[in-house]
């Protein structure tokens, strides 16, 4: 009985945690999107989103990689992952952040 | 870890890296990424009294890094390398080669991990927020590790075969995922009572399988988006095969996921069982006697619930609940009854300190059915560790 009790003060604290109300916080390992110009803030909201679910948006951000091809041969590739969730407009919406902010022109 | 095994590894990185670099151009040039993680835990065991922690599990401080390289040689042929440091050693995580003829139809050969579960693709450090494994794929983290010889599936499960995969889209909103693959298969030596993962990563009994007899198994999950910044998947995974040189003890092994993610909170929860032919050629090697039917095989289940949220820009806090169940017979001998679980609760932080560089924080309290020599049933861990990615 005390057993089943700890369990499901357990559950009750991991499931408060999931329902407790939800807020819009950005994410430190991404970039503050107030500094970004006002064109490339839309897209960058779907790049935090879907590529934040499997990794750290340090790994795109700090890759050093500026060339455009690139970029769209590994959206891709991610697009393909499995649950990814990212769809056609995900994957031009990211694309078009990447290779505006990490492009030869940044 | 031998020195030479070590080489060997290095050797096959640097073979690839350097087919990599060599490898001519066509529509594109060679394109090739590189990246890595690197995870030191401390993991303290305040109520282990009297003897050191290490006797029910690895204490103290444990380093697990990673080394990945890959490869697009051309637009449909990718190579892909990861290295791996752990508990014991180099690993070659994955070697393989992908021929992606589209996003329907993609092949991958040499090794790799299977696609099974949900877990599978976060697996590495970088991609958890806990310094630890859920308890089903737990791979030797967990406190009395021997006695339930880890979790259901530990992960990683690199192994050597062909898959299969492919993914596709219903519009905009729904993403369909398959998988099905032939590999090695898990192996224990003759007479076997249950897997022995050692062997699936061990050079003294060579990287080839012990019987001429593939392992089969799939996946397929299912991805709604439900708006701009919310998704939910549900999956289903099955393996089986035989694990000892005769083919005669089988192993399956099942899993279903489902994941819910809203703005920056995530919600997991995966099952697993895992029902473990094994053998009865000698009644003495067991702690029960032999029941006349249904006698010859375990079940292990596991599951969790798992819950992430950002609650300030450098702080995300995690929950997460997990156990194992154990029905069926035991060795001679064995901590464990017939009938044995383990529930443990997890609560954690991840701290961002810089883009790159993160820490870990995670208590975790185990709750076993089954007491140890004195009759204790509650253990306490704490973990604190340093993560980096680039």
């Amino acid at each position: 009985m005390r057993r089943a009790s700890r369990l499901a003060f357990a559950f009750a604290l991991v499931a408060s945690l999931a329902c407790s109300a939800p807020t819009a916080v950005r994410r430190a390992d991404g970039i503050d999107a107030s500094t970004l110009p006002e064109a490339q803030r839309a897209d960058y909201a779907v790049f935090a989103q879907r590529c934040s679910k499997c990794h750290s948006l340090a790994r795109p951000l700090d890759s050093g990689i500026d060339d455009p091809g690139w970029w769209a041969s590994y959206v891709a590739r991610m697009r393909a992952m499995p649950g990814s969730g990212i769809s056609a407009a995900d994957e031009a919406a990211i694309l078009r952040f990447l290779t505006a902010h990490q492009g030869p022109r940044r | 870890m031998t020195s030479r095994r070590a080489l060997s590894l290095f050797v096959v990185l640097v073979v690839v890296a350097c087919v990599a670099a060599i490898a001519p151009s066509r529509a594109h040039a060679v394109e090739r990424t590189f990246s890595a993680s690197a995870q030191v835990d401390y993991f303290f065991v305040p109520t282990e009294k009297g003897a050191n922690a290490r006797a029910i599990g690895l204490d103290g401080f444990t380093t697990e890094a990673s080394f990945k390289l890959a490869a697009d040689l051309t637009d449909h042929l990718s190579a892909s390398a990861k290295l791996c440091y752990g508990c014991h050693g180099f690993e070659a995580d994955m070697v393989y080669a992908e021929y992606r003829v589209r996003d329907e139809l993609a092949f991958r050969v040499g090794r790799f991990s299977p696609s099974f579960g949900a877990f599978n693709l976060r697996h590495d450090v970088a991609n958890h927020g806990l310094s630890d494994k859920p308890l089903p794929y737990d791979m030797g983290r967990m406190l009395r590790l021997r006695s339930w010889n880890m979790g259901v599936l530990p992960s990683p499960f690199p192994d050597n075969g062909l898959e299969v995969n492919g993914t596709h889209w219903f519009g905009e909103s729904a993403q369909l995922d398959y998988a099905a693959y032939a590999v090695s298969g898990f192996r224990a030596s003759t007479p076997a009572l249950d897997l022995d993962f050692v062997q699936s990563r061990t050079p003294a009994v060579y990287y080839v399988d012990n019987n001429s007899r593939p392992t089969f198994g799939g996946r397929t999950a299912l991805t709604f988006k439900l708006s701009d910044d919310s998704d939910f998947t549900i999956g289903a995974s099955s393996m089986y095969g035989t694990f000892d040189a005769s083919n005669s003890l089988t192993y399956a092994i099942f899993g279903a996921d489902l994941s819910l993610r809203i703005g920056q909170t995530n919600v997991r929860f995966e099952y697993l069982a895992r029902r473990q032919d094994f053998d009865t050629s000698d009644p003495t090697r067991f702690k029960y006697a032999l029941a006349s039917q249904h006698g010859d095989f375990f079940v292990k289940h596991g599951a969790y619930v798992e819950v992430d949220r950002l609650i300030a820009p450098r702080v995300t806090l995690l929950g997460r609940v997990d156990g194992l169940f154990r029905v069926g017979n035991v060795e001679a001998g064995s901590d464990l009854s017939r009938r044995t679980g383990v529930g443990r609760a997890t609560l954690g932080s991840l701290i961002t300190i810089d883009r790159s560089f993160r820490i870990k924080a995670s208590a975790e309290v185990y709750d076993f059915s089954d007491g140890d020599a004195a009759g204790r049933h509650v253990e306490v861990g704490l973990h604190v560790a340093t993560v980096w990615t680039f």
